[in-house]
C-alpha cells in the first residue's frame, strides 16, 4: 500500500479534508469563509498572509486555508498546495477588467503537480451586484470547459447574502468523498 | 485550531481506556447537539414566519411606491425613486441579516424578489428620467458646481480586451469612462448600492453623491474624485497626481503615485506597488451624507485611515517609505467649488 493510499485512508477514517481557497485579491475569499462559519463580515481586512479555519460540516472535519491574493503574495501560494483535497477558486464576478488575470492565474494553478488530485470548485462570487457577470459568462471567460484534468463545478454565489455557499461546499465535499472511497 | 495529533498507531493497548471514555463523551455531546438542534429548529421556524410576513409587506409597499411614480411630475418622480431605492436597500439588509436562519430555498426566493424589484426600478428610472435631462438637473441650492462642458455618462462603454465577447456584451456598467477636463456628477438614484467604475479619466472633477456597493477607479490622472460611503471595498489601480476623498470598508490601492487620499475606512487600507501616497481623514460633507452612511452600513465612528498596510514593505518596526500622513496644516478642508482645469 502506497503512502498516499494510507494517508487517504487515515483521512477517510477521520473524515478530514483539506480545502485551499485561492483567487485574486478582493475576490471575497475571507468573506466567504467567515460567512460560511457564521461570523461577522464587516470587519474583514485584506489578508496579509493566510487564515486557517477548522470547522465541522456534515460530519466532516474541514481544514480550510484562505491565502491572501495580492500580487505580492501569489508566489507564496505554492507553499500551501500539499495534500489539498479541494481547491476553491473565488472570482469577483463584477470585476470584468481583471477576468483575464483571473483566467491566467487559474490555468497556471491547474498545471501544478501537487494540485493534480484536487477537485476544483469555482465560486462566481458577488452575484448580488447589479453589474455581476452570470456564472455562465464566467465559465466561458475562464474557459472552464477546457479543463480535463480535474473534476470541476462552478457555482454563482454571494458572500454578502450567503446565497449558494452551502450548495458549492456540499458539491465539493460529495466529490471529494466519492474519490476517497474509490481509492480503497 | 485543534491541536490534537492524529493517532497513527491503531494497536496501542494503553490508549484503549481513553478511547472508550472519549467515545462515550462524544455520544453525550451528540445527544446534546441533537437536542439543541431541535430547539433551535422551533425558534427558527418562528423567525422564518416573521421574516416572510415582514418581507412580503415591504415588497408590496415598494411595488405600490413604484407604480405611483409617473412621468408627469418630474421632481416627485425623482424623490419617489430615491425612496424606493432606499427601501430596497433596507430590505436587502434585512435579508442579509436573516440568512442565518433561512433555508436555501427561502433565501433564493427572497433574492429573486429583490432582483425583480431592482429591475422594475431600473425600468421606471429609464421611463421617467431620460438620461439627458437627468444629467443636467440642477443641484442643491447654494453650490456652484456647474458643469462647464456636457458631462458624458458613458454607460455601457467598457475598456476590455478586444474580442472578448462575453465581457463586452455585458449589462450596463455604471460610472464614467474616457473623459477629459470635465466635471462629472452622479446622484444616489443612479449609483445607490451599485458597482461603479471610473476609468481613463484625465483632469476631471468627479462627485458621486450616494452610497455605491463597491467602487473601482482605474487609470486616472490629475483628477479629484469625491465619493459618498461605499459599502464594501474601493479598488484603485494606476492612479496618478490625483486627490481621492473616500469612505469605505476596505481600500485597496495599486500602482498609484503622487496621490492624496482623504479616507474613512472601517477595516483597513492597503497599498501595493505605490509610492508618494499620502493620507488624511475623510472630511467631505454634503446634504445627505448621514443618510448615505446609514445606507452603506459603515460605522461613521470607526475610522482607521492612518493604519495603512504596504504589501511591499512587510518589515515590522520600520515604517514604509511609500506612504505618509498629510500634515494637518496642509490638508484641504473645503471641497465645494469645482472648476475644471483648463
Ligand atoms: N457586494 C459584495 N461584496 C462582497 C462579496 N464578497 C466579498 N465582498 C466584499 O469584497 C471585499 C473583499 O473581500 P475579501 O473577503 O476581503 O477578499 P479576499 O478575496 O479575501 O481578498 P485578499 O485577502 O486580498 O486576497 C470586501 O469589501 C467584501 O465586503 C459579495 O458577495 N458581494
Ligand atoms: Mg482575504
Amino acid at each position: 500500500m502506497g503512502l498516499l493510499t494510507i494517508l487517504k485512508k487515515l483521512k477517510h477514517k477521520e473524515r478530514e479534508m483539506r480545502l485551499l481557497m485561492l483567487g485574486l485579491d478582493n475576490a471575497g475569499k475571507t468573506t466567504i469563509l467567515k460567512k460560511f462559519n457564521g461570523e461577522d463580515v464587516s470587519t474583514i481586512s485584506p489578508t496579509l498572509g493566510f487564515n486557517i479555519k477548522t470547522l465541522e460540516h456534515r460530519g466532516f472535519k474541514l481544514n480550510i486555508w484562505d491565502v491572501g491574493g495580492q500580487k505580492s503574495l501569489r508566489s507564496y501560494w505554492r507553499n500551501y498546495f500539499e495534500s489539498t483535497d479541494g481547491l476553491v477558486w473565488v472570482v469577483d464576478s463584477a470585476d470584468r477588467l481583471r477576468l483575464e488575470d483571473c483566467r491566467k492565474e487559474l490555468s497556471a494553478l491547474l498545471l501544478e503537480e501537487r494540485l493534480a488530485g484536487a477537485t476544483l470548485l469555482v465560486f462566481a462570487n458577488k452575484q448580488d451586484l447589479p453589474g455581476a457577470l452570470s456564472k455562465d459568462a464566467i465559465r466561458e471567460v475562464l474557459a472552464l470547459d477546457e479543463i480535463k484534468t480535474h473534476h470541476w463545478c462552478i457555482v454563482g454565489c454571494s458572500a454578502m447574502t450567503g446565497e449558494n455557499l452551502l450548495t458549492g461546499v456540499d458539491w465539493l465535499l460529495d466529490d471529494i468523498a466519492a474519490r476517497i472511497y474509490t481509492a480503497d | 485550531m485543534d491541536g490534537v495529533p492524529t493517532k497513527v498507531c491503531p494497536s496501542d493497548a494503553v490508549k484503549i481506556p481513553e478511547r472508550v471514555l472519549r467515545r462515550d463523551q462524544e455520544r453525550l455531546e451528540e445527544l446534546e447537539r441533537r437536542k439543541n438542534a431541535k430547539e433551535s429548529q422551533t425558534v427558527s421556524e418562528e423567525k422564518i414566519g416573521y421574516f416572510r410576513a415582514a418581507f412580503s409587506a415591504e415588497k408590496a409597499n415598494i411595488e405600490d411606491l413604484l407604480s405611483s411614480c409617473t412621468q408627469t411630475d418630474h421632481q416627485k418622480a425623482i424623490k419617489v425613486l430615491e425612496e424606493a431605492t432606499n427601501k430596497i436597500q433596507h430590505l436587502q439588509k434585512f435579508l442579509n441579516d436573516s440568512t442565518v436562519f433561512l433555508t436555501q430555498y427561502e433565501l433564493r426566493q427572497a433574492q429573486e424578489s429583490l432582483q425583480k424589484l431592482q429591475g422594475s426600478i431600473a425600468e421606471k428610472r429609464a421611463e421617467v428620467m431620460p438620461k439627458k435631462k437627468f444629467a443636467f438637473r440642477s443641484r442643491t441650492a447654494g453650490t456652484s458646481l456647474q458643469p462647464a462642458v456636457t458631462p458624458s455618462s458613458t454607460e455601457g462603454q467598457l475598456q476590455t480586451d478586444p474580442g472578448n465577447s462575453v465581457v463586452d456584451s455585458v449589462v450596463e456598467q455604471c460610472g464614467f469612462s474616457n473623459v477629459q477636463n470635465e466635471i462629472l456628477i452622479k446622484h444616489s438614484e443612479e449609483i445607490q448600492q451599485r458597482d461603479v467604475l471610473l476609468s481613463h479619466l484625465t483632469n476631471c472633477k468627479v462627485r458621486l453623491y450616494g452610497s455605491p456597493s463597491t467602487l473601482h477607479i482605474k487609470n486616472v490622472r490629475g483628477c479629484q474624485i469625491l465619493c459618498g460611503p461605499v459599502s464594501s471595498s474601493v479598488f484603485v489601480d494606476e492612479c496618478k497626481d490625483s486627490t481621492l476623498v473616500l469612505a469605505c470598508q476596505q481600500l485597496r490601492t495599486h500602482n498609484t503615485t503622487s496621490t492624496q487620499i482623504y479616507l474613512h475606512v472601517t477595516s483597513r487600507a492597503i497599498i501595493e506597488d505605490c509610492h508618494g501616497v499620502s493620507f488624511a481623514p475623510f472630511n467631505w460633507t454634503y446634504h445627505k451624507l448621514d443618510d448615505d452612511f446609514r445606507v452603506s452600513g459603515l460605522d461613521p465612528k470607526r475610522n482607521n485611515w492612518s493604519q495603512v498596510d504596504d504589501f511591499n514593505w512587510l518589515a515590522a518596526g520600520t515604517p514604509s517609505p511609500n506612504w505618509a500622513v498629510i500634515p494637518e496644516s496642509e490638508r484641504t478642508s473645503s471641497w465645494d467649488t469645482a472648476e475644471p482645469k483648463a
